[in-house]
């Protein structure tokens, strides 16, 4: 089984230190980590690959320095890692994104099956696995929770949802988005880790997967940020309420009632 | 343990290196340095497990890439819950084959990327989670007198907190304790050492300059001292602890180590 | 890329939301996203049309009328059964440029964020994903979409200037369901789905209904959390029991994970997980910077608490200081009943 998981760099958010003044977390100098969510596909890869045989292809878009992710997927059991790297590919969004990858997964050729966390940590959007999905017409599912079984032609999973689960049974190729349920994915040994930093990770540029310029980094992008802003920064006057127990309940549930938050 | 104590037999604590370090190599030879000075001194080296949450390697494989001699009475190794367990049984019997003895069972920092041991995996009833209990009670049980079974003490926590998981932590096995770092004489510790006569009783004591990063370490805030003397703290704990052995926590090899040699004597 | 001139974008009105169908009835969340198309439909003088896709939903269909939709494409089909984003996605496209919508809303539910990503690519149009604000440029009939990224640590604005439809996804809860009117009439027009549009179909082999909500953290809009100060895990009880009342999730602190009161999935913080709710209560926690930077993104923190000056009772909006044993149950006396 010929298996592709897609990686994002994201900054590690969880490292972070609150600003005293502001009470918001400081983003600067956060370190760059692999996105937690596709540890989890990764991981899923691997332990599919050991079961079925076959190729793990870790593949990744973004800076020169995003090539720390494969590695870090190398060490964690992935065969071989590509990085999508170019300044034609800046600027991306979801869209574009999932164009360029799926173009990459094309031109890496008969992949069966192709597996994305269920979002990225610093977008939250859960828009590039569908998407990538949709650029090869492929058949999708979202958040699945457990793969069932797996054979050449179709591949069962189990997807979370808000009331509980299914089970469906789609063909493959297909893209899965998972999340942190599937399984516990690995922390990659010493052994692995050195040989990840001796393997050669190719680059591709947009040539190399036959993209249409036109469809990459800000120019195929149909959403433009047009402006950031700090949200409000907490306010610092706390309502302090005493008394008794049951005055202080009342008081409470006045003032959630006031925010129409129960 | 005991006689660790006796012998004055410095825990000196060496960190494996971070998974995330861009310059492994170098990292694996300095740890490899320190290992092998801390042995050649006679020492006690005791390796951390993820400490504060940061993935590193694990002391048992640093060992066995490195072909680091083991000596059973000087090499710790501690072992925390975040793990899965068959990745727990990997470590304690790396542990059994390679001689190591002496193991620091901690609840331990987690983080993001690090399982947590769950109760079913090493067959906890009645809790919720695993803490440093369970897994005490699991190694005793799995591992019968494969190993010498110590845990940790923080006197900065709510105390009647603290000892009622000590009572506990004692019932399952431990057979040492090792405090948190401490700069000063602590009442807590005191009760301790009362409480538990028998007991083999480990103070560390914090090596660095840097009190902000003990207040991290331990969850509390350490009032910020630009005079704070590491030398000097470490013969006051000899002092006012003689009947404790002495765990030196972030110790600087470069010129604090030869420091220590004419302390404890 | 291909992108539109003014004549092309002025073919496009009216504002479209996707109806959130699931086991067979349209979800709470479609009313609140047809409130917020009415207030854009009506600053463009233009209509709102729902499109309620899925098996055996034609009755349920009549009743958008009453919260705001003029219109309501009804597409009744057997093969819709479960989530089917393949068919969903070709359906709606084909009606998207049948009918051609200014702005397409959506539900960001598990289901409405696999399948609104794939329509996006399929139409070449953009899509915001979880809009906190939604208005109109009257200029050029732009949509303004906010969105909190990176963890809740900015706003940013997006526009979609040269594409048409423009799409968003909105959680549930974020904007308010209006008032049903329930005089209030529209059209239905009906669609099916087309042979073509059927040509992946997912076998749905089991459904799961739980009957125990079991809400993920990171889901959800209400977690209530605990401390040391539970004192154990009947402490947890209660706040499964408040948790459940408001339709929330139970968090914990790292002290009450380590006493062993309550599994680790539930435990926020650094060492645990991050989450972004409207309204974070915290009993007995007394919040120490690791927990913090879990839950400072929160909208709301309310924190009950014996000691009246510990950082999460300074960091809190509404500090209670009191035996939130004896609170605790009074405010599940005083909360309106289900």
């Amino acid at each position: 089984m010929k298996i592709v998981v897609c990686i994002k760099q994201v900054p590690a958010t969880n490292d972070a230190k609150i600003d005293p003044e502001t009470k918001r977390i400081i983003r600067e100098g956060l370190k760059a980590i692999m996105n937690p969510f596709d540890t989890y596909a990764l991981e899923e890869g691997v332990r599919l690959r050991e079961k079925l045989g076959g190729e793990v292809i870790a593949l990744t878009m973004g800076p020169p320095k995003a090539e720390a992710v494969l590695r870090e997927a190398l060490a964690a059991g992935a065969d071989r890692g590509i990085l999508l790297s170019d300044r034609a590919f800046g600027g991306s969004d979801t869209w574009a994104t999932s164009y360029a990858l799926a173009k990459a997964i094309e031109k890496i050729g008969d992949v069966d099956l192709v597996i994305c966390g269920k979002q990225a940590i610093d977008g939250d959007t859960a828009q590039v696995g569908p998407g990538i999905s949709a650029h090869l017409n492929w058949m999708q599912a979202a958040s699945v929770m457990a793969v069932e079984q797996v054979d050449e032609s179709c591949i069962t999973v189990k997807r979370m949802h808000e009331e509980g689960h299914d089970i469906c049974k789609m063909q493959l190729p297909a893209v899965l988005t998972v999340v942190k349920d599937i399984n516990t994915p690995r922390i990659p040994s010493l052994k692995g880790r050195l040989a990840a930093q001796k393997a050669q990770i190719p680059v591709w540029k947009p040539e190399d997967i036959g993209a249409d310029p036109d469809k990459l980094g800000l120019n195929g992008s149909p959403t433009r940020v047009v402006k950031t802003q700090p949200p409000d920064p907490r306010q610092t006057d706390t309502i302090r309420i005493e008394g008794t127990a049951q005055e202080c309940a009342r008081a409470l549930v006045r003032e959630l009632r006031l925010r129409s938050l129960v | 343990m005991l006689h660790h104590i006796q012998n004055k037999i410095y825990h000196v604590e060496i960190l494996p290196p971070k998974q995330e370090s861009e310059k492994l190599e170098k990292d694996l030879e300095l740890f490899a340095q320190k290992y092998t000075r801390v042995m050649e001194s006679g020492y006690c080296a005791c390796i951390t497990d993820n400490a504060m949450g940061n993935l590193s390697f694990q002391g048992t494989e640093m060992i066995q890439e490195l072909e680091l001699p083991v000596i059973p009475e000087q090499v710790m190794i501690h072992l925390n819950t975040f793990h899965t367990k068959e990745n727990l049984d990997e470590i304690l019997n790396d542990c059994v084959n390679l001689g190591i003895k002496y193991l620091l069972i901690i609840s331990g920092d987690g983080s993001e990327r690090l399982p947590k041991l769950k109760p079913s995996d090493i067959g906890v009833t009645g809790s919720e989670s695993v803490t440093s209990v369970e897994l005490l009670q699991y190694i005793r049980r799995e591992y019968a007198g494969k190993f010498v079974l110590g845990v940790a003490f923080n006197p900065y926590e709510p105390p009647e907190h603290e000892f009622e998981k000590m009572e506990r932590k004692i019932a399952a096995g431990a057979t040492f304790i090792v405090t948190q770092p401490l700069i000063e004489k602590n009442a807590v510790v005191d009760r301790l050492l009362e409480k538990y006569p028998d007991i083999p009783v480990i103070v560390e004591a914090w090596m660095s300059k840097k009190l902000y990063l003990l207040s991290e370490a331990v969850g509390y805030t350490i009032p910020e001292d630009q005079d704070y003397d590491p030398i000097a703290t470490l013969k006051m704990l000899h002092q006012t602890y003689p009947q404790c052995g002495v765990y030196l926590a972030l110790l600087g090899f470069k010129r604090q180590y030869d420091l220590i040699k004419d302390i404890w004597v | 890329m291909l992108t539109l001139t003014d004549i092309e974008r002025k073919e496009y009105s009216n504002i479209w939301v996707v109806a959130e169908v699931s086991s067979g009835a349209v979800q709470p969340v479609t009313h609140e996203l047809i409130g917020a198309a009415r207030e854009l439909a009506d600053a463009r003088k233009s209509e709102v049309w729902t499109v309620a896709m899925g098996s055996d939903i034609s009755s349920d269909a009549k009743s958008l009328f009453a919260y705001g939709a003029d219109k309501v494409i009804v597409v009744d089909d057997a093969r819709l059964d479960g989530i089917q984003d393949e068919v969903e996605a070709k359906a709606l496209v084909r009606l998207i440029n049948k009918y051609k919508p200014e702005v397409v809303l959506c539900a960001a539910t598990v289901k409405g964020r696999a399948l609104i990503p794939r329509v996006a690519v399929m139409a070449n149009c953009g899509l915001t994903a979880d809009c906190t604000g939604l208005s109109i440029d009257p200029e050029n009939g732009d949509l303004l979409q906010t969105r909190p990224a990176f963890g809740g640590n900015i706003l940013a604005t997006i526009r979609c200037s040269n594409h048409r439809p423009q799409m968003a996804t909105v959680r549930p809860r974020v904007m308010k369901a209006p008032e049903p009117d329930r005089g209030r009439q529209g059209e239905i027009i009906s669609e099916c789905i087309l042979d073509t549009d059927a040509d992946k179909v997912k076998k749905i082999i089991e459904i799961f209904h739980s009957s125990e909500a079991t809400l993920n953290l990171s889901d959800a809009r209400i977690i209530i959390a605990g401390g040391r100060g539970m004192k154990g895990p009947e402490g947890f009880e209660l706040l499964k029991k408040f948790a459940s009342r408001v339709g929330g999730a139970v968090g914990a602190s790292r002290a009450a994970v380590d006493a062993g009161w309550i599994p680790y999935t539930h435990q926020i913080g650094q060492t645990g997980q991050t989450v972004q709710t409207t309204l974070y209560i915290a009993c007995g926690i007394s919040g120490q910077i690791q927990h913090l930077v879990g839950m400072q993104s929160c909208d709301v923190i309310v924190a009950i608490d014996k000691v009246p000056d510990t950082p999460m009772m300074q960091m809190a909006d509404i500090a209670i200081v009191g035996d939130l044993f004896e609170i605790v149950p009074e405010i599940l006396n005083e909360l309106p009943k289900l």
